[in-house]
């Protein structure tokens, strides 16, 4: 619902992602505040927010395929996984640059969500979560089964810093960059994807999939498209996480951490990329302030000891978590919605 | 005259204490980081491992900082025992706590920061026991024991002399899980110690199950059957109580060897039986828990009385002691050979690697540290303590057992 006076004069303006002069003006100051974050913020803020960013393009691909499709996907983290290490052996074993790597990775972990894809044709609900779960099993199997020599084994791989011509990528700051343009890029081809027929499509089926069938919508095309889209997101994401940490293990891609991203698009809000990117802030940003809290508040009052305080902190986050979707189940992104539409209207209620 | 000797006397007091005072002032403080785990899977039994590291550097303070006029400060930070949170969380503490030494935790701290610390110049000690993948030269995360073949070799080797008189090599089964690659490494470095020493021991079969079993009596029968005299397990003790339920199943007694921090009490208390794991080992390059009145216990028991010191006496204990005894003696070291005002990373880590500390040195809580580039754990001075249980207590089988040559794997 747009602003009053706000009206859509041609198909493009309609189309418009960005409608008034505010939004604009909001996007600006938003960008701009990005852009410069890492000169007035702290090196921990700078690393957590590289943190975030790797994580909202995994949440962002997770989205696609169970916020939009309604595919539920509890193997997301696998698949961050697969583009780690296909990024990893494309750099360690074929020499290849960062610029290369990074999308190879994403579309190997695309064939995998292809493969996953296919089952999600035939089955749907608790059966298709057990399949996803399968590929975080499958994907540990793998890599500590093959010869190490190709996949590292239980060694892993360590990685040289991304470098394009001579700069190297080796710091928080100049990584902040890489992963703030890789990042955009991925949101705006989200939304362009979601405005496409294929993420009306996704909608479709995710709404009705024997109506969508009936309307004429591929709906086994769709949902497998909608696992290679979001593992392609997973693989791009494992791959900026490879060269983040610059070493790449099997057991940094856990089920556990495939939980954490639902958690975080759940909250953000289903079937909303800024939901998305809203949800792995909040969550991201709530586990760093807990975490940043813990020791200083060990510092602070000595006469508690630094078991219990740690172990509230870890209870508080849990609670946070209860609570919000307690109060707010679909999210904040319709808690937002509904406070704009109410702003709008005002002081009239419908 | 009386009045001349007042004046000198009385400028003499004051230029004396004007000279104090800026030294008083002038105490210096070293920061030291330390990573705890109170919400991950080791959340249990953080607080006994932070008690003996806290304890430590209390008794440092008091007994040697406050003599070269040095204080050390540790901040502690909980990173879940996740690479994610560890990878997020350091940054922030090379930034703002500049630590001249790190005491780390495990795998995820090791994973996260591995690449990263020899760029950011300050080195990390772990309590753990080592594993294959972090067996590369030119480390900055330091191990304080060998790996876990290495510790397993060197108890092999011990049964194999004291419980078959040296007549055949010791058949040798191990249980573990290939959850995780530290766990599968276990399996893949005994294999590697078993192959370069057909003459000490035989591999029988490496049992992969989950990570807490439910029953293993299929599995267990088949060692038993293969004739296995030990089997190890160094992952976690649903996996030790589980083996033993499958060995009382079937009315068998294999001995088991357990890590540390599986060891015998607290897979005794896991199995629901005080005495459960009597005649079973614990084995470890680093004081073990038994109540003989061995230098280290005498050490922890100090702590206790002077120090506040209120962890129990157990292997979590013995780690954190023993880590941050080599944290306060390493930058002791720095701060004789170059200076308080120079005590960084870099110094810090170029004593852990030119100097040898030995037993005495460490309180009798390891057997003695020598790093090398080569290897980021200590070879030439790694020794086992092997403990057993009798009456619920643990008790010690044999001190100070050398470890052997392991190739690398």
């Amino acid at each position: 619902m747009d602003p009053s006076g706000i009206f859509s004069t041609s198909y493009a303006r309609d189309r418009a992602l960005i409608r008034t002069r505010a939004q604009w003006v909001t996007l600006g100051l938003f960008i701009a505040i990005l852009l410069f974050l890492p000169w007035f913020a702290s090196a921990r803020l700078v690393a957590v927010a590289n943190l975030m960013l790797v994580t909202s393009i995994v949440v962002v691909g997770l989205q696609i395929t169970t916020g939009y499709a309604g595919q539920i996907n509890l193997g997301q983290a696998a698949f961050m996984g697969v583009g780690a290490y296909a990024a990893s052996v494309v750099e360690v074993k074929a020499g290849l640059p960062f610029w290369v790597a990074v999308p190879v990775a994403g579309l190997v972990a695309a064939l995998a969500g292809w493969l996953f894809g296919m089952t999600a044709a035939r089955i749907k609900g608790f059966y298709l979560a057990l399949t996803t779960i399968a590929a975080q099993f499958i994907f540990h199997f793998i890599v500590l089964n093959l010869p190490s020599a190709w996949l590292g084994g239980v060694n892993g791989f360590s990685l040289e810093p991304a470098r394009m011509g001579t700069f190297l990528f080796n710091t928080d700051r100049s990584l902040y960059y890489l992963f703030l343009v890789v990042t955009m890029v991925m949101v705006i081809g989200a939304f362009g994807i979601l405005r496409s027929r294929h993420g009306r499509a996704f909608v479709a089926v995710r709404d009705d999939d024997v109506a969508a069938g009936m309307m004429g919508v591929d709906v086994a095309g769709a949902k497998s498209r909608a696992f290679v889209l979001g593992a392609f997101y997973a693989g791009i994401g494992g791959a900026l996480w490879a060269y983040q940490v610059r070493f790449v293990s099997v057991d940094q891609f856990t089920l556990f951490n495939s939980i954490w991203f639902i958690a975080m698009m759940i909250v953000g809000g289903l079937g909303s990329i800024v939901g998305a990117l809203i949800g792995t802030v909040l969550i991201r940003g709530v586990q760093e302030t807990i975490t940043s809290l813990g020791p200083d508040l060990v510092e602070r009052i000595p006469s508690l000891s630094s078991d219990l305080i740690f172990a509230s902190m870890n209870v508080f986050l849990g609670l946070i978590i209860t609570l919000f979707l307690l109060l707010e189940p679909k999210g904040l992104m319709h808690r937002w919605n509904i406070l704009k539409t109410n702003y709008r209207l005002w002081p009239f209620h419908h | 005259m009386q009045r001349n000797t007042f004046l000198k006397l009385t400028a003499a007091l004051a230029s004396g204490l004007l000279l104090n005072a800026p030294a008083h002032a002038q105490s210096t403080t070293i920061n030291v980081a330390a990573f705890a785990d109170f919400a991950g899977p080791y959340a249990n039994v953080m607080s006994q491992m932070q008690g003996g590291r806290l304890a430590v550097i209390e008794w440092w303070n008091k007994e040697v900082g406050s003599k070269l006029n040095v204080q050390i400060v540790v901040k502690t930070f909980d990173t879940r025992y996740d690479v994610a949170q560890t990878a997020s969380l350091w940054p922030g503490i090379k930034a703002e706590v500049k630590p001249a030494i790190l005491l780390g935790l495990g795998g995820p701290d090791a994973a996260a920061l591995q690449q990263r610390l020899p760029e950011d110049k300050i080195p990390m000690v772990m309590a753990t026991a080592t594993y294959g993948f972090g067996w590369k030269p030119n480390q900055w995360a330091l191990n304080l024991r060998p790996t876990y073949a290495h510790e397993a070799g060197g108890f092999l080797e011990w049964f194999r002399t004291t419980k078959l008189d040296g007549k055949r090599p010791v058949k040798v089964a191990i249980i573990t899980s290939e959850a995780t690659p530290a766990y599968a490494d276990m399996a893949k470095g005994l294999q590697s110690y078993t192959k370069a020493n057909p003459d000490k021991a035989t591999f029988v079969e490496a049992i992969w199950t989950e990570v807490q079993p439910a029953d293993l009596t299929l599995a267990v029968r088949r060692l038993v059957n293969a004739g296995t005299d030990v089997i190890v397990i160094q992952t976690n003790t649903a996996q030790a109580v589980a083996t033993k339920r499958a060995l009382q199943a079937l009315g068998k007694n294999v001995p088991i060897m357990l890590s540390l921090h599986n060891g015998v009490v607290g897979s005794s208390k896991a199995l629901g039986d005080p005495n459960g794991f009597a005649g079973d080992f614990e084995v470890g390059a680093i004081a073990d828990a038994s109540e003989d009145d061995t230098t280290a216990r005498k050490f922890y028991s100090m702590l206790q009385e002077k120090h506040g010191l209120k962890s129990g006496w157990n292997a979590m204990t013995i780690m954190g002691l023993g880590q941050s005894v080599v944290a306060v003696r390493a930058i002791e070291a720095t701060i004789k050979a170059k200076g308080a005002g120079k005590v960084t990373g870099e110094a810090v880590r170029e004593t852990l690697m030119n100097s040898q500390f030995t037993s005495n040195d460490l309180m009798g809580i390891l057997p003695g540290v020598d790093f090398s580039n080569d290897t980021p754990f200590p070879t030439g001075t790694a020794k086992v303590n092997i403990a057993t249980m009798k009456d619920g207590k643990v008790v010690r089988a044999a001190a100070d057992v050398n470890v052997p040559v392991v190739p690398k794997w």
